[in-house]
């Protein structure tokens, strides 16, 4: 136990040593503390945000951590999404359904993603046409369901409804003493996800900064040597893209719960750019500026939506520019760098 | 941070506006959200619908506001994108609190935030034609559905034309439900389908689609395309010199086709419709003026545009029944008596109280060899009698979901 | 005659597939063939040629000057991309996804703002020819036999000029060609303004059959990338067969099963494809021939 809580630090994750738990802890005790002085709109739009993040910590293993970027994490975000409607539409939400639904829905994106993984990387292709293919199946899935719209395509009592969307699924629910206690998008749903993402990204931590993490930073700097070493580098790419892909199926899942809602465009092009977009601008080398960078562009994009207009998405996309330019590690990695200078420089002085 | 913000620039030029027309009042005022795709793929056609809900509440303010209390606009863009409208349907109704809510162009988009709305108890207008078939209390439709489009158009095509009908649509719900009314009409109208094509939305390339047409020569072309991408179908088919007599429902009173696309792409393409801005009546000419010297350089006025405008209208009189209450059960109480009716720009609207859709004066358009506009028909007072007829009767029961010829309410 | 009057419909729809797919990855083949830059951009490029040329057309230019200036000003815009932006990030592919990619949202909602939502287009030219029952739009012929031209064209620029051999010697081998005195910069600059040019053209050839709309780029990417990453690294080898490959399972799945079925196929043989030969189909060749 001890041996894996020392795992939580190590060479491959930025922030160590009790300042930064110190400011871990500050962060962790306010985002507690948080919904007592928000109202529930904007604990509900936290919340929201939470959903997206498993995806994003999930590309930052694939792509920052194993050097395989994947472009189609929406796809598992998808399967799992409709997985998690078709599953509660059929079943109900008692005795807690909804959580087994969500953990069988997670399993079927793991499934699929050792299935196109085993393919992808047991066949050697990485790079660029990595990307293309991931995308390529996304888009296919995407253009799939668009067209199932007849009555004809349902499973069971789910119908799939095309580009529409599947909507009338229940929100996630836990059964409690007295009744069902519905986690409907406010502070229990908050909760909930809080410590969720808490578990998620400790649990990360402490695997990359195991063998399993070295061997897969060893692999991106140089797969041959790895190979060389005795290492089956295939083996160790698909664990981090089933592990990663799950991940994507856990964010399409409580996206689905959120807004009791799944359609195809959630698996379109421009839904499986933001995933990159997220990790890239935050620092794809490390989870917590993964995670910090993910909240910090989600908030940031519907802040600028709301105050921005139209000028909205202009500004998105040269900020994109600028942060790739001058950034090029990621926003949050620079800045925590950055911080880490001043840090020793100050007794210095 | 907590302090309600207004959605755009524009909101705060139309409060200044009401501000300036009618001086402080004491009343708070009444908020009516709005979100629409002011950028995106969807844009072309919704702009219009912000501008027509401003339009109305400018007036509407000027004139002393509704039961005394102003009209407050908070926009939204959603820029064509589903999740966008999640979060800002929350927003509006938790951090707003707006009393109703405007929302939406594609049916996906609806679909978004309907159980949001359904989940908070708000209530929302979406003004805009579709395929048909929700039957939900929280919503009023003031769009035009298939039944008022194609119950009128398609057996007037056949007599015109002949009997041998295509059909081209895109793959998804809104073509899917629309093929299926139009194969109804034409069997019922003894006629036959030679032909039925999807196109996947975003397909911009149609030889092979043309050459489908041409091998099944049919007397009647039904093109129930969406979205930029697809429009480019009609630029192909008359480069190919495909000359057969098209019918719609969306083209033109959507999307302004005739006026986008070069003369004569669009020639011999007969559309059924609820307003365009070539309709020639005193109402339409008049309502076009008022719009033309508040928003100049608008492109056009299509169908959408009017319905926004005229369903702030419509919730107008509900509130103003409902003796100045906002309250949902209320104003359903009002459409309950079923004679919620506005004289909008294109002839006298009505809310059925049974779907809670609207019936309308449906035009037939004409599209000429120069893309000019005539009305060979007009038909008056065109009610949304299917959803009734098939058994949603929301005075009664909500169910709070979308039906389809295919899969009815179940009784 | 009903045969020929069935093989010629059927070619007709190859060519025509082929032809959008050349012309929509010829671009992309130069920027991300030769420089392995990935241009999330390139479907704006795209739709700025077609923007010039309908704006030139409309006032006045005859339609071949005017694609013609469609090209040159997306091929202006795409070399001062280049020194501004893509510059900086030769050597991190990835970085420029992201970095294209916020050029295509900037690029695609400031025509919005700027142009507003439409344009009026220019028609299309020169009519149509009818054999057997069908008939057939000439212009779309035209299309094809310019899908070869450029082909050619590339062929020529890369193989027989002096920039074509300065450019190629850049891309292989980047610090030899330094040391024997290539200005690589400016090398890498002109080859990214081809492959921007060579999408306007694009952009100015398809625009008198398509509707003229910010987002009109987006058409064109997928089959794009899905062309060039077929295709493999040599452009000139891949990007023909891939196209012609490619069309050919679009146009028959199309003609046989309907758009959807061409369209998922499309997806489906690009899987294929890779998992088969993971270089493309340069590679296959290149690997014969060696």
């Amino acid at each position: 136990m001890l041996r894996l809580l020392r795992r939580l630090e190590g060479p491959q994750t930025l922030g160590r040593g009790p300042a930064f738990w110190a400011a871990f802890a500050v962060v962790l005790a306010l985002a507690v503390a948080y919904p007592w002085f928000a109202d529930g709109y904007t604990v509900g739009n936290t919340a929201y945000f939470f959903c997206w993040v498993f995806m994003a910590l999930g590309l930052c293993l694939i792509w920052g951590y194993g050097g395989a970027l994947s472009f189609g994490q929406t796809a598992f975000f998808g399967l799992s999404g409709y997985a998690y409607g078709v599953l509660t539409l059929n079943v109900g939400a008692a005795y807690g359904f909804t959580i087994a639904a969500v953990v069988l829905a997670v399993a079927l994106a793991a499934g699929f993603a050792a299935l196109l993984g085993y393919f992808l990387f047991f066949g050697r292709i990485g790079g660029v046409f990595l990307g293309i293919i991931t995308l390529s199946v996304t888009l296919a899935m995407e253009r799939f369901m668009a067209q199932t719209a007849g009555p004809d395509w349902r499973i069971g009592a789910a119908r799939l409804n095309g580009y529409n969307g599947m909507s009338g699924m229940p929100p996630l629910t836990v059964p409690w003493f007295d009744g069902d206690l519905v986690l409907f998008p406010d502070v229990a749903l908050y909760y909930a996800l809080l410590g969720l993402l808490v578990l998620t990204y400790l649990g990360l931590r402490i695997l990359v900064n195991a063998r399993f993490g070295n061997v897969l930073v060893a692999i991106r700097e140089n797969p041959e040597r790895a190979e060389m070493l005795g290492y089956d580098v295939r083996r160790y790419q698909l664990g981090a893209f089933v592990i990663g892909s799950a991940l994507a199926g856990l964010s399409g899942t409580l996206y689905t719960a959120w807004g009791q809602y799944i359609t195809p465009s959630s698996m379109g092009l421009t839904a499986a750019a933001l995933p990159v977009i997220w990790v890239a601008v935050g620092g794809r080398g490390d989870l917590t500026a993964t995670l910090v960078g993910t909240l910090a562009v989600l908030g940031g994009f519907q802040a600028l939506t709301i105050y921005g207009s139209q000028y909205a998405l202009v500004v998105m996309g040269l900020l994109l520019v600028v942060v790739v330019l001058a950034a090029p590690e990621g926003l949050v990695v620079a800045l925590m760098r950055g911080l880490a200078r001043l840090g020793r420089k100050a007794p210095a002085r | 941070m907590t302090r309600p913000r207004n959605g755009s620039r524009l909101t705060a030029l139309a409060a200044a506006l009401m501000l300036g027309a009618t001086g402080a009042q004491a009343a708070d005022p009444i908020k009516l959200g709005v979100l629409e795709d002011q950028s995106g793929d969807f844009a072309v056609a919704t702009i219009g619908k912000v501008h027509g809900i401003q339009l109305a509440a400018d007036e509407i303010n000027a004139a002393g506001g509704i039961a005394g209390r102003k009209l407050e606009l908070v926009i939204y863009d959603t820029q064509s994108d589903n999740t966008r409208y999640q979060e800002f349907m929350r927003r509006v109704l938790q951090r707003d609190k707006v009393a109703v809510v405007f929302a939406g162009f594609s049916s996906a988009s609806r679909e978004a935030y309907r159980p949001i709305v359904d989940q908070l108890d708000g209530f929302a207008f979406y003004n805009n034609q579709y395929e048909g078939g929700v039957c939900d209390g929280h919503m009023v439709v003031t769009g035009a559905v298939p039944e008022q489009q194609f119950s009128t158009l398609i057996p007037w095509m056949m007599e015109k034309f002949g009997k041998r009908v295509y059909t081209i649509a895109a793959d998804y719900n809104f073509g899917q439900i629309s093929a299926e009314w139009v194969r109804n009409i034409v069997k019922e109208n003894g006629g036959e389908m030679v032909g039925e094509e999807f196109i996947p939305l975003g397909v911009s390339q149609f030889s092979q689609t043309i050459q489908n047409i041409q091998k099944a020569k049919p007397d009647i072309l039904m093109t129930l395309l969406v979205g930029t991408a697809q429009a480019s179908y009609y630029e192909q088919a008359a480069a190919a010199n495909l000359k057969v007599p098209m019918g719609s429902s969306v083209n033109v009173g959507q999307g302004y086709e005739h006026k986008r696309f070069q003369p004569p792409s669009l020639a011999n393409m007969y559309v059924t419709t609820n307003y365009i801005e070539e309709v020639d009546t005193p109402e339409s000419k008049a309502f076009l003026a008022k719009w033309k010297a508040k928003f100049p350089n608008e492109p056009y006025v299509n169908q959408e545009a009017e319905n926004s405008y005229h369903a702030v209208y419509l919730y107008k009189q509900m509130v103003e029944r409902a003796n100045g209450s906002t309250k949902r059960a209320d104003l359903r109480k009002v459409i309950a008596a079923g004679d919620v009716c506005v004289d909008a720009p294109e002839g006298r609207v009505c809310i059925d109280p049974k779907s809670q859709h609207v019936s309308h004066t449906i035009y037939l358009a004409k599209v000429d060899e120069k893309h000019k506009i005539s009305f060979p028909k007009t038909w008056t007072d065109i009610k949304p009698y299917w959803l009734g007829q098939a058994g949603c009767d929301l005075t009664k029961k909500d169910p709070m979901a979308q039906y389809t010829p295919s899969n009815p309410p179940k009784p | 005659m009903v045969l020929l009057d069935t093989v010629f419909a059927f070619l007709y729809q190859l060519g025509d597939a082929f032809a959008f797919l050349v012309l929509a990855a010829c671009g992309l083949a130069v920027v991300f063939g030769m420089m392995g830059v990935i241009n999330l951009a390139h479907g704006e490029f795209i739709m700025c040629g077609a923007y010039v040329t309908v704006a030139t057309t409309r006032a006045g230019l005859p339609l071949p000057l005017g694609i013609l200036a469609g090209a040159l000003v997306a091929g202006a815009i795409g070399m001062v991309l280049e020194r501004l932006v893509i510059r900086h990030l030769y050597g991190r592919p990835l970085d420029t996804i992201v970095a294209t990619w916020g050029v295509s949202l900037a690029a695609t909602q400031g025509t919005l703002i700027v142009l507003g939502s439409s344009m009026p287009g220019v028609g299309t030219p020169l009519g149509s020819f009818t054999l057997g029952s069908y008939s057939y739009s000439t212009y779309r012929v035209v299309l094809m036999l310019a899908a070869l031209a450029v082909l050619a064209g590339l062929y020529l620029a890369f193989n027989a000029t002096r920039f074509g051999t300065l450019a190629r010697a850049t891309i292989q081998v980047p610090h030899m060609a330094e040391a024997l005195g290539v200005d690589t910069r400016k090398v890498y600059a002109l080859t990214f303004g081809i492959g921007a040019a060579l999408a306007g053209l694009t952009g100015g050839l398809y625009a008198p059959t398509m509707t003229i709309v910010p987002t009109m780029g987006t058409t064109f990417i997928m089959e794009a990338f899905v062309t060039v990453v077929v295709g493999g690294a040599d452009i000139f080898l891949g990007t023909a067969p891939a196209a012609l490959v490619l069309g050919a399972v679009r146009a028959g799945l199309t003609s046989w099963q309907g758009q959807l079925f061409g369209q998922i196929g499309l997806l489906v043989a690009v899987i294929l494809v890779i998992r088969v030969l993971p270089r493309g189909i340069s590679g296959l060749i290149l690997r014969e021939r060696a």
